[in-house]
């Protein structure tokens, strides 16, 4: 367990140097929270509905972070510390893949526990939104987001051949799940056909869990969501640890 | 005397070119053993099939009675690399680059003695990439030997030292090889070679074109000198119109 905390608490040290996760993790899903709300205000998400659509808006904008840091974050980390051959000097250590990889998913997801806390904090303090779901399942909800998004970039920086192709690839997913699939842009503002076209993007799903979770709905109704989530983070996670690509 | 690392019929080829060959070799415990060679002559693949970091395509390779390819946890708990090139992440720190090796040790050494012992001391508050060329070489030897090794494998010693970092160098080599460390090095200062080791082996063309001591190798040219006796085996002491 010290071992896991040192390294943690350094590797976390150089990623707050690097600031790219601090701007796309921390302070992006702050500012778009920030758009939508002074755009929406309390105004509520259909007219019988009895919450705003801010409130709505919640379980989108947390899953920001989870998408920079997952998609974009950890295989833009692995593949360079593959391409620096940092990774040749690990596999001459009695370290294995599986502990490096928990060192990198532990701190994507301090970021997105600390955007998730800072997204809240804006929306309730500001725009006076409340929370209507369960906490504990809210959190236990969201966490399986976390792991399956990031099993898709673990997956994807534990096979990528070099920097530029992990980059590429990234890119592909990071940007169309970060405007299509409602993490900034609202899922219902977009017409039907698109919302069709969304509902391929893994973050789509996690983010109807999300919603439901928080505005309380039953976790029934999202069913299909969760069975998803839990395919992509087995098959996803399980290809990154199987096929792990020291150099 | 107790053999600590045992290589028979190791051999590598790229895209159908032999790189090393057959190669076999022992190196007894508490030795010094030097791998000699042009660039390109074989010795960091060698070296790298040693620890499994290449695949070798056949042969077979024992540290300390383990497969490094297949025994990789328990192995490398004993035994300290350092590579020819450095690798680190950007904006670390020599302190935390320690550290961070030293924690997936069981007992590793003090890293704080080893920078003292290295000359490194007074940088262990600076960014890795802000040292010397020189400095970051003695800061790999440093991390080869944070895991306390029994075994400790230098490609390259000290490419990139000035003189006096050089022998710095050895005598620390030496301290350490008294107190029965097993060093694998390579290297193309015969004057080091001369020092530190016991046995060498001089690779060329993926073979080894001679093996034993210093002395015999001085021996059986028709030289004096170990430089000399060393072109000389590889062929290359009339290459002056090059």
């Amino acid at each position: 367990m010290n071992k896991f905390l040192t390294m943690l608490k350094t590797e976390l040290k150089l990623s707050f140097r690097g600031m790219d996760m601090i701007i796309f993790a921390l302070c992006m899903p702050v500012v778009v929270a920030v758009i939508l709300g002074v755009i929406y205000g309390n105004r509520a998400a259909t007219p019988e509905a009895e919450y705003s659509f801010l409130e709505q808006s919640f379980g989108a904008l947390s899953t920001i972070a989870i998408c920079a840091g997952g998609v974009m974050g950890l295989p833009l980390l692995i593949s360079d510390y593959r391409q620096k051959k940092i990774l040749k000097r690990y596999k001459v250590t009695p370290t294995s893949p599986a502990f490096l990889l928990a060192v990198w998913v532990a701190i994507y997801a301090i970021y997105s526990l600390l955007s998730l806390l800072i997204v809240f904090g804006t929306l309730s303090l500001f725009f006076g939104c409340r929370f209507n779901g369960s906490f504990g399942g809210f959190l236990l909800t969201y966490i399986l987001v976390m792991l399956s998004m990031f099993s898709i970039g673990l997956m994807v920086g534990g096979i990528a051949p070099d920097m530029k192709t992990a980059s590429v690839i990234a890119s592909i997913l990071y940007f169309p799940m970060l405007i299509f699939s409602g993490a900034t842009l609202p899922y219902e503002v977009m017409p039907s056909a698109l919302q069709k076209a969304a509902d391929i993007l893994p973050l789509t799903q996690g983010i109807k869990m999300l919603k439901a979770a928080s505005l309380g709905f039953p976790l029934e109704s999202v069913w299909i969501s969760i069975v998803i989530m839990f395919a992509f983070m087995i098959i996803c996670g399980g290809i990154a640890v199987r096929f792990f690509k020291w150099e | 005397m107790e053999t600590t690392i045992q290589i028979s019929g190791l051999s590598k080829s790229y895209a159908g070119n032999k790189v090393i060959e057959n190669l076999s070799l022992s190196v007894a415990a508490g030795e010094v053993y030097g791998l000699l060679g042009a660039n390109g002559a074989g010795k960091s693949t060698t070296i790298e099939c040693i620890l499994g970091t290449r695949e070798a395509d056949s042969g077979s390779v024992r540290i300390l009675g383990f497969n490094p390819w297949e025994d990789r946890k328990q192995l490398f708990e004993q035994v300290g690399v350092q590579f020819q090139e450095s690798n680190y992440p950007d904006k670390i720190k020599v302190r935390e680059l320690c550290e961070e090796t030293a924690c997936l040790y069981r007992q590793p050494s003090s890293y704080g003695e080893l920078l003292q012992r290295f000359d490194l001391a007074d940088k262990r508050e600076a960014f890795v990439s802000e040292l010397s060329g020189g400095q970051k070489q003695k800061l790999f030897i440093v991390l080869a030997l944070i895991p306390n090794p029994k075994v400790v494998f230098l490609d390259e010693l000290t490419t990139g030292l000035d003189t006096k970092a050089r022998r710095e160098v050895w005598k620390s080599l030496q301290e350490l090889k008294e107190q029965g460390l097993t060093i694998f090095l390579s290297s193309h200062f015969m004057d080091e070679v001369e020092i530190l080791c016991d046995q060498i082996g001089i690779l060329k063309d993926g073979g080894f074109v001679f093996e034993g001591t210093v002395q015999e190798a001085v021996e059986l040219s028709p030289y004096e000198r170990l430089e000399d006796a060393y072109l000389w085996f590889t062929g290359e002491e009339e290459t002056g119109d090059e």
